[in-house]
C-alpha cells in the first residue's frame, strides 16, 4: 500500500440520503472549502450523479470519500449502494481516485475521541469547523426521522478518516 | 499538491455566512446572479469589485484569487529572471546593483512563498 501525504490535497466526501445526498471539500485536514446538502426529485440516482459531476467538474478533487458499502457494518439499500458504485466510477473517468470508508472506521475514530453517537460526532465537527455549527441538526428522538441536515457530518466524518488515515485506497478506481 | 482554485469566494462568503444576494447587495449589484458568476469563474471580477470583495471576507485579494494571483506569480518570477540577466549583462553601476537586489528580492520572496504554501 503505497503512503501519501494529503496534508494540501483536495477531496470531496459525499454521504448520500434518501432525497439526495450531503458533500463536504476539504483541502487538507485544516481546510472546509465547501459544503452542503443536495437535494434531488425525479429519478434520484441519474440526478445525483450529475449532481456530483458537477462538484467534480467545479473542484477537481484527486481523491472522493464515500462508504464502503462492501463492509459488514454498513446498511445502505440496494439504491445508494448502485449510486457509490455509480459515483466511483464517474470519479475513475475522470482520473480521480476513490476511498471506501466503513462506518467501523468511523466510529473508531471518533469514539475514541469520546463521541459515541451521531449528533456527538457532528457536534465533535462543527466545534473543529465551527463554519459547519450552523448546521447541526438538534438531537433526533426516536420517533424523528434523520435530518437531511446530518449527511453534511456524514460526509465530513468519512474525509476526516480518509485524512487522518493519510493512506491509499485499495479500492481506487470503478 | 492540489492545484489551487481559480478563487475561494465562495468558501469565504459560506464562513462568514452570507448569501450571494447578500453579497451582492453589499457590492451594489442587483442580484447575486454576478456574485454567482464571480465565484464560478464565468466572469473576471474588476479591480473595484476585487477590493470590496477583500473588504467584506477580510481576507487578502491573493487567498481570496489563488488562481490568477499564482499565474501572476509565475510570470512575474520569469521576468524577473529575464530583467536580471539582461542587467548583469549589462555594464555595473549602482543603479544597477540597486535593481538587481530588488529582483533578487522579489525572487527570494515568491521562492519562500510557495515553499510556505507547498
Amino acid at each position: 500500500m503505497r503512503r501519501r501525504s494529503r496534508k494540501a490535497e483536495r477531496l470531496l466526501g459525499v454521504h448520500p440520503t434518501s432525497k439526495g445526498f450531503g458533500f463536504v471539500i476539504f483541502e487538507g485536514a485544516q481546510s472546509l472549502i465547501d459544503w452542503g446538502v443536495v437535494g434531488v426529485t425525479g429519478a434520484l440516482n441519474p440526478e445525483s450523479r450529475r449532481r456530483v459531476a458537477v462538484l467534480l467538474d467545479r473542484y477537481t478533487p484527486s481523491l472522493i470519500v464515500v462508504e464502503d458499502y462492501f463492509d459488514k457494518t454498513s446498511r445502505r439499500c440496494a439504491r445508494i449502494q448502485w449510486l457509490l458504485k455509480d459515483i466511483i466510477n464517474l470519479a475513475a473517468l475522470r482520473n480521480i481516485r476513490s476511498q471506501l470508508v466503513s462506518r467501523r472506521a468511523v466510529r473508531d475514530l471518533f469514539v475514541s475521541e469520546g463521541n459515541a453517537t451521531k449528533h456527538q460526532v457532528a457536534v465533535a465537527i462543527a466545534k473543529r469547523f465551527p463554519e459547519l455549527a450552523p448546521r447541526v441538526p438538534p438531537p433526533r428522538k426516536p420517533w424523528m426521522s434523520q435530518d437531511e441536515r446530518m449527511s453534511i457530518f456524514d460526509a465530513s466524518a468519512l474525509a476526516l478518516v480518509a485524512l487522518n488515515n493519510n493512506v491509499d485506497s485499495l479500492h481506487t478506481g470503478g | 499538491m492540489s492545484q489551487k482554485l481559480e478563487n475561494y469566494l465562495r468558501t469565504y462568503r459560506k464562513r462568514a455566512g452570507f448569501t450571494q444576494d447578500e453579497v451582492a447587495f453589499l457590492l451594489g449589484s442587483q442580484s447575486g446572479a454576478k456574485v454567482s458568476r464571480h465565484e464560478r469563474g464565468g466572469r473576471i471580477p474588476g479591480l473595484e469589485t476585487v477590493l470590496a470583495y477583500e473588504m467584506i471576507f477580510r481576507t487578502r485579494a491573493r487567498d481570496l484569487f489563488a488562481g490568477p494571483y499564482g499565474r501572476v506569480e509565475q510570470h512575474i518570477l520569469r521576468r524577473a529572471k529575464l530583467l536580471s540577466t539582461k542587467l548583469l549583462a549589462k555594464k555595473q553601476d549602482k543603479a544597477a546593483e540597486r535593481k538587481l537586489a530588488a529582483l533578487k528580492a522579489i525572487h527570494g520572496r515568491i521562492l519562500k512563498e510557495f515553499a510556505d504554501h507547498s
